[in-house]
């Protein structure tokens, strides 16, 4: 509305309106100093943090994995090493074009569809991605296949469709959106072993090197999709000491690896990781600090859609350290095969395992576990199908280390050292053996239903005679057994790392056993709440009863006797400067001519005794076999032992083999486990003869 | 004859002196260098032909030297007819011999570069673009095109004009 | 203004529109453009190539009879050790495909050779190429090998009707795997081609050598195809691994130069090996609707 003079009456004339506009006023002068002060401030207090911010937000640091070191066995052959691996990358910067394309078309189809509907532009855009990485695919597999005959024949067409593809020859789209939304800035990969294109299909090496050259000599060089080769973890022998060697698993390693220099320099920037590897069983894992090496790192500019742009600096990983394992790899290989061949009704290989150790030094030349696993199907693309098959078969318990058996007859040696030692026998005091012993008034049985007769200590180690045992073991009483057994370390924990060496793990192999018994009376009260017998002492005496051990302990044990000593420190670890010192060793505390019976005892098991099936002719060696008893599925089943060493006269390694027989198999200590002891001392009378060469 | 097909008859008058550049090329083979000559080769056509004629030989030109090398398309020919373009629309830049000299090096130089460079991206993934080696190459290359260009100009366009004349294409202020 | 100026704004309207059509025209007419000037070169090309021979044939006449007569002689030789061989060798490759069919192994890739001459050398910082005097008329097709004796020289990349270009071992668009010499585990490795270094022979590289790989003692090691891409015929060889052998950045691996077999910049005459079927690399790059491959790069 106006006035009269064409004035509106509620102009700036009017006092309120003009006291009403200085408030206006005086509210946008506060306003643009605020503004102008707050400028100010970001400008020249804040500058120099705002554009760091500003920089490390388009920086980022890319963590270079380190490849592991190698595993040799005590002759620098090798068990663990690294194999080359050839992975097809798309180069998705290098794709956008295409992606748009196919993003278009895809909306085009969709809006001709549907003209109401809005589109999904979000599921359209990871659709073009997946159709264009999968006809990628699509031809990447047209190249390599090798069950391509008719590319052969040339009569082939490349299919345009991915769908006609098996599932696990596309891309899942889980992985791309994965990759998209972590690892933009990598390429993606398309087949991440182009050797092994197929995680469930088993294929040779050289059809392995097929596809990769098949990929190289045929697939065009230039475009989007590259090759790239690093390293992964191979095991060459397949399941050879896989119990030793381990595996190694996925690791993320911006979690574990990352040094302190990198942390600290970029601390505020986006650090990108690879997905590295770390020990998960076996030497990979107790070894894992010196094997893993350290992780290299990129400092990168990357584009305002995420992707790298240049490379500012960069240090390369560091490979880590190798190391040299105690074991010989044709005594290991021998084992192996031994075991493998002791196998029940169905044909299937038993659980077993077997021991074999220098004299000497302690080192373990052979460390056998059956049934086993492959570390190669662990390294880079286990399936749950083979996690499943190895946990039901009972392949990841090392049965050498982590076993625990009654020792059986194999604990008489124990026995009779004790007595001797006691003064309660001597090497040529003769007992009466009848078929049977009564012991509390129960026939304690000897395992010949005619008894032996007239029995001295070789004798009694020769036919393995229980009823021998029986009375000195009572003689002795079980105290002193069990004092016997500890001296002679049947409960102490083995494969302690030495102190300098243990700053991750504290043994050279995962979880060694630490529940090993050598019962004495407060044992069976503190386990059982009952008094102790003097059948317990009988079973004790022959290796029964309460006593559990590992098939470790027991190769320790003989190693000792074979040298007159108490205690042998066994080690994975090949040292060639090992001084013979072992920890916690004493002398047996037997005289000459006690210790000569024992030895020579033992001889005669192998020479016309209990294992006279598996004797070497031309080479003499001493063994003691045991056949101890163990329940599976309430009834009972048989321990095959046989422990020894070679030679006789001069031993130079130990042995223990151990087989679980099952209900269905006869087991016998001399019968079933000798023949692996056989082969096991045969593999290395030829490692040692090729070495004199 | 008709006009029309001066640049025609004329590019088959220019071949010769590109396939003997090449075979110079050859020559030398073992030392990697790549002797280049099409740059100056459009300076004399650009004094007299009409602008049309001069873009279509420059093209023609361009793929030619494109056809046998692992050259992206056009990248080479489409510099040369851009080059056309702005001497036919400054004849005056062309209108005596010193003056000749310094387009012929400069357009050689160009053009030089261009291939250089688009095949450099062509091979990106394997070669490294931005490094001393690359600035030697293309230092190298420049300079031989550089020479080449001086060294070949007057019997280049004596040979063309003398085509010219025979087609009977206009004299330069003519053709102003 | 000066009159030349006159439409020269349109003119360079015109250019940009073109360059922006000739970026979004399809492949195929950017081929056919790069073909008709190949093909127009192509007689020229001949004719050098044929200058190259009757150069030679003069030089030849120059000769005397008696030395002409004793490498007359010297062929005849030659030849007949060569007939022998033939028939030893025809037998042994029967015996391998019987053994191959026993064993059910892949048989290996069967070539039909065509002998070119080379008519001229394309080298530069970029590419180090031949052009050779046969092409699709020929049979000859991209991708195919070519070699000189049992010696790689490169590959086949571009094929035009009468003749062909050539990407020699050095080029940057070659690959191929290898073996090398004293490796007794025949690791695959990697052979590519790199931007030679101006004023200074033309080299490939050898990457992804093992980290353990030790030259055979005082001897170079010869880098050999493998066979196994269906490219290659196996045991041709590549060129010889320099000394000096690196390791990478990574330190993972090994790499070094390779010195091609033959003095590539000199060569006169290949062969080009065709395979009787083509690779499944050759059937991706041959569009469905023209039936003809597209350039090896």
């Amino acid at each position: 509305m106006k006035d009269f003079d064409g004035q509106n009456p509620s102009a700036p004339s009017d006092p309120i309106s003009a006291w009403r506009l200085r408030v206006i006023f005086f509210f946008f002068c506060a306003g643009f100093v605020y503004v102008a002060v707050g400028l100010s401030y970001r400008q020249l207090v804040q500058s120099v943090s705002l554009t760091e911010k500003s920089d490390n937000q388009g920086q980022r640091v890319v963590i270079l994995p380190p490849s592991r070191g190698k595993i040799f066995d005590r002759n620098g052959y090798v068990l663990v090493d690294n194999r080359v691996r050839w992975s097809v990358k798309a180069d998705l910067l290098a794709l956008q074009p295409e992606f748009r394309k196919e993003y278009l078309a895809l909306l085009k189809k969709e809006k001709d569809r549907f003209p109401d509907r809005r589109p999904d532009y979000d599921q359209l855009q990871q659709t073009a991605r997946l159709n264009v990485l999968n006809a990628w695919l699509t031809k990447i597999w047209f190249v390599i296949d090798s069950t391509n005959q008719k590319a052969a024949k040339g009569t082939a067409k490349v299919k345009s469709t991915p769908d006609l593809h098996p599932e696990e020859r596309m891309v899942h789209p889980d992985t791309l959106r994965k990759h998209l939304n972590e690892r933009r800035a990598l390429l993606f990969p398309l087949i991440l072993d182009l050797a092994f294109p197929n995680s469930g299909h088993a294929v040779t090496s050289e059809e392995g090197n097929r596809s990769v050259a098949r990929f190289i000599e045929q697939f065009p060089v230039q475009g989007p999709i590259t090759l790239e080769a690093d390293m992964v973890r191979s095991y060459p022998n397949g399941k050879l000491a896989s119990h030793v060697l381990g595996y190694v698993r996925d690791t993320d390693i911006l979690k574990g690896q990352l040094d302190d220099e990198l942390a600290e320099k970029f601390a505020n920037l986006q650090k990108l990781g690879y997905t590295g590897k770390k020990g998960a069983d076996g030497i990979e894992a107790t070894y894992n600090e010196v094997l893993s090496g350290h992780s290299g790192w990129e400092h990168w500019t990357k584009t305002s859609s995420g992707y790298n742009k240049e490379r500012l600096e960069a240090k390369p990983p560091k490979q880590g350290a190798d190391v040299a394992l105690s074991l010989d790899t044709k005594i290991q290989k021998s084992a192996e095969e031994a075991l493998a061949k002791i196998v029940d009704s169905q044909g299937k290989a038993l659980p077993a395992a077997a021991v074999m150790l220098d004299v000497n030094t302690g080192e373990i030349l052979a460390l056998a576990s059956q049934p086993s696993f492959d570390p190669n199907e662990m390294a880079d693309r286990v399936t749950q199908a083979y996690f499943d098959q190895v946990n039901s078969e009972g392949g990841w318990l090392n049965r050498s280390t982590q076993g625990l058996y009654a020792p059986g007859s194999t604990f008489k040696l124990i026995t009779a050292t004790a007595g001797m030692r006691a003064n309660k026998i001597d090497w040529d005091d003769i007992l009466d053996c009848g078929p049977s012993y009564m012991v509390g008034g129960r026939a304690f049985p000897e395992h010949d239903p005619v008894g032996y007769g007239q029995v001295d200590l070789e004798k009694m180690l020769a036919v393995s005679c229980n009823v021998w045992n029986y009375q000195v073991g009572l003689r002795t009483g079980p105290e002193n057994l069990a004092k016997e057994a500890r001296r002679f370390g049947l409960d102490a924990p083995l494969l302690q790392k030495p102190a300098e060496h243990n700053n991750h793990s504290t043994t050279e192999l995962p979880n060694p056993a630490t529940r090993m018994v050598v019962p004495d009376r407060a044992y069976k009260q503190r386990i059982a709440g009952e008094p102790w017998t003097d059948g317990d002492t009988a079973n004790t005496s022959i290796g029964q009863g309460y006593l559990l051990t590992t098939p470790l302990h027991m190769a320790c044990l003989i190693a000792s006797i074979a040298r007159g000593e108490t205690r042998t420190t066994p080690s994975i670890i090949h040292d060639p400067g090992r001084d013979g010192r072992h920890a916690g060793a004493e002398p047996i505390g037997l005289n000459t001519q006690q210790l000569n019976a024992l030895r020579e005892g033992m001889l005669r098991c192998v020479e016309e005794g209990t294992a006279k099936s598996v004797r070497i002719p031309g080479l003499p060696y001493a063994a003691k076999t045991g056949t101890s008893e163990y329940f599976k599925k309430g009834e009972k089943a048989h321990l095959a032992w046989i422990i020894g060493y070679a030679p006789a006269d001069n031993p130079v390694v130990a042995f223990c083999v151990l087989v679980e027989g099952q209900l269905d198999t006869s087991t016998w200590g001399g019968k079933t486990a000798g023949p692996v002891a056989r082969d096991m001392i045969l593999a290395w009378r030829s490692a040692a003869d090729e070495k004199d060469k | 004859m008709s006009l029309s097909w001066a640049w025609l008859f004329l590019l088959l008058a220019t071949f010769p002196w590109l396939l003997g550049v090449d075979l110079l090329s050859d020559s030398i083979a073992t030392s990697g260098v790549c002797l280049f000559i099409s740059g100056a080769a459009i300076i004399a056509p650009c004094r007299r032909l009409r602008r049309w004629q001069a873009v279509l030989f420059s093209a023609c030109i361009g793929f030619l030297f494109e056809a046998l090398r692992p050259i992206p398309d056009g990248s080479l020919a489409l510099l040369l007819v851009f080059a056309a373009i702005y001497l036919t629309s400054h004849r005056d830049e062309i209108r005596d011999m010193p003056r000749m000299f310094w387009a012929a090096v400069l357009v050689n130089g160009l053009a030089c570069t261009a291939w250089f460079l688009a095949a450099g991206l062509a091979y990106l993934k394997e070669v490294p673009l931005l490094s001393l080696h690359f600035l030697g190459q293309w230092l190298l290359h420049l300079l031989l095109a550089t020479i080449l260009a001086i060294l070949l100009l007057v019997p280049l366009a004596l040979v063309q004009n003398f085509a010219m004349d025979k087609i009977g294409v206009p004299q330069p202020d003519e053709a102003a | 203004m000066d009159n030349n100026r006159q439409g020269a704004k349109a003119s360079y309207v015109a250019l940009v529109f073109f360059t922006g059509l000739w970026m979004i025209l399809p492949s195929a007419v950017r081929r056919f453009n790069r073909e008709a000037f190949a093909e127009f070169q192509a007689p020229a090309l001949h004719l050098v190539g044929k200058g190259r021979d009757l150069a030679r044939y003069w030089e030849l006449q120059s000769r005397s009879p008696e030395e002409l007569v004793a490498a007359a002689r010297d062929l005849a030789r030659i030849n007949a050790a060569l007939e022998l061989k033939i028939h030893s060798l025809d037998d042994a490759r029967k015996e391998n495909t019987r053994l191959r069919e026993m064993l059910r192994y892949p048989q290996s890739t069967e070539f039909v050779t065509v002998v070119a001459r080379v008519s001229v050398r394309e080298t530069s910082s970029w590419w180090q190429r031949i052009i050779i005097r046969k092409g699709r008329s020929d049979g000859v097709r991209p991708g195919c090998p070519v070699v000189f004796g049992d010696r790689v020289i490169g590959r086949v990349s571009v094929v035009h009707l009468t003749t062909s270009e050539v990407d020699l071992v050095t080029s940057p668009g070659f690959r191929c795997t290898a073996f090398l010499e004293g490796d007794d585990q025949n690791h695959v490795v990697h052979v590519s081609g790199r931007a030679g270094l101006a004023l200074s022979a033309p080299r490939a590289m050898v990457s992804i050598i093992p980290l353990g790989y030790n030259p055979p003692a005082g001897q170079i090691a010869k880098v050999m195809t493998t066979g196994l891409g269906g490219v290659f015929p196996s045991g041709l060889t590549l060129g010889t691994l320099e000394t000096g052998v690196q390791t990478t950045s990574e330190k993972h691996m090994l790499t070094g130069a390779l010195t091609p077999a033959k003095e590539l910049s000199f060569i006169q005459e290949v062969s080009v090996l065709i395979p009787k079927y083509p690779t499944a690399g050759e059937i991706l790059l041959t569009p469905a609707d023209t039936g003809k491959a597209e350039e090896f790069r």
